[in-house]
């Protein structure tokens, strides 16, 4: 599984990548940007199979990231999980109408980041089976 | 029922104000009156004038070094910052590295208890230091995994820092604004570049109060 990390804190992709290989991803196939812009440039000209964004960053943030990944046709049904430290009512909601996979607030538990992960591909593999 | 008593003219009272206090006649009475006050009001003035040629002078000042140099201090604390972040970023990429570093090391000897327990009875001494050692290898994986989590605390800390930063950022280039602005009110050169007339204007208004 192809997974891009974006984090404008090279700890935090680290963290993050970390955990994933932890839950039995594997690594080379792990890649990391560190904002929106860089992030759908990567997007658009490779394969990806999971994006996990986290929302405050410079340039363009993870809830941009997000709308400009469901605006575009080729995109739009990439699973997104996002990662952040802005845990306020208005802002998780603002990303549930973006359209957001997932959504954890930090710091966060390995047990929690598996959990989402599941729900992800859970959700993904019945609307799969369904259609 | 007490009258109020008339304003006692004693010998407290300044000469001149005693005599008008007793001119029989009502314009002179005035028009002595009206040259009192003007003499104060040209004190007041005076006064006013010399503040707005000092505050004028210090806001030139001021407006020329911030041009300059920034606002004092500023520039150093957002460098304080920025360090700060590099180090915590140093910091916990470090205690990384050592999460990474021991992981597979974990696994390995993990690996390797699981052969020598496939190889023993199962209850002689090399199983049971095996089995401790598997036991032991799991811990540590756990350990690591807690670490790297933990090492969250630098992006949390530093979002704050970079959010203090931009802060400092916005009340600098606000004050800057603010001097260039006053500046600008008293005609002097500042960053924004007032015209030299200006400082003429200046000067020539403050001249026609007579400073």
């Amino acid at each position: 599984m192809k997974i891009l990390v974006v984090d404008d804190f090279s700890t935090m992709r680290r963290i993050v990548r970390n955990l994933l290989v932890e839950l039995g991803f594997s690594n080379p196939l792990i890649q990391e940007a560190d904002d929106g812009e860089s992030a759908i440039a990567m997007l658009r000209t490779l394969p990806f199979d999971l994006v996990v964004t986290d929302w405050n960053m410079p340039n363009m943030t993870g809830i941009d990231l997000l709308r400009a990944i469901r605006a575009e046709e080729a995109l739009k049904g990439l699973p997104v999980l996002m990662v952040t430290a802005e845990n306020n009512r208005d802002q998780i909601i603002a990303a549930a109408q973006a359209g957001v996979n997932g959504y954890i607030v930090k710091p966060f538990t390995a047990i929690t980041l598996k959990e989402k992960l599941g729900k992800i591909f859970e959700r993904i593999a019945a609307s799969g089976a369904s259609a | 029922m007490n009258l109020i008593s008339p304003l006692a003219i004693d010998d407290t009272l300044p000469a001149e104000l005693r005599e008008l206090l007793n001119s029989p006649e009502g314009p002179a009475f005035e028009q002595a009156l009206d040259v009192m006050v003007r003499q104060r009001e040209q004190h007041l003035f005076r006064a006013l004038g010399q503040l707005a040629r000092d505050l004028h002078d210090a806001v030139r000042r001021l407006g020329g070094d911030l041009a300059q140099e920034g606002v004092p201090g500023i520039a150093d604390a957002r460098q304080h910052l920025q360090d700060a972040l590099e180090m915590s970023a140093q910091a916990a990429h470090r205690s990384l590295d050592f999460a990474e570093r021991m992981r597979p090391e974990a696994e390995s000897l993990a690996h390797n208890a699981g052969e020598v327990l496939e190889w023993t009875n199962g209850n002689d001494a090399a199983a049971v230091l095996a089995r401790e050692a598997v036991q032991f290898a799991d811990n540590c994986r756990e350990g690591i995994a807690d670490m790297v989590l933990a090492q969250s605390w630098q992006d949390l800390t530093g979002q704050r820092i970079k959010k203090v930063a931009s802060f400092i950022g916005t009340v600098e280039s606000s004050l800057l604004e603010l001097v260039r602005l006053t500046g600008a009110l008293a005609g002097s050169e500042t960053p924004a570049a007032v015209k030299v007339s200006s400082q003429e204007d200046a000067d020539r208004l403050l001249s026609e109060f007579g400073f």
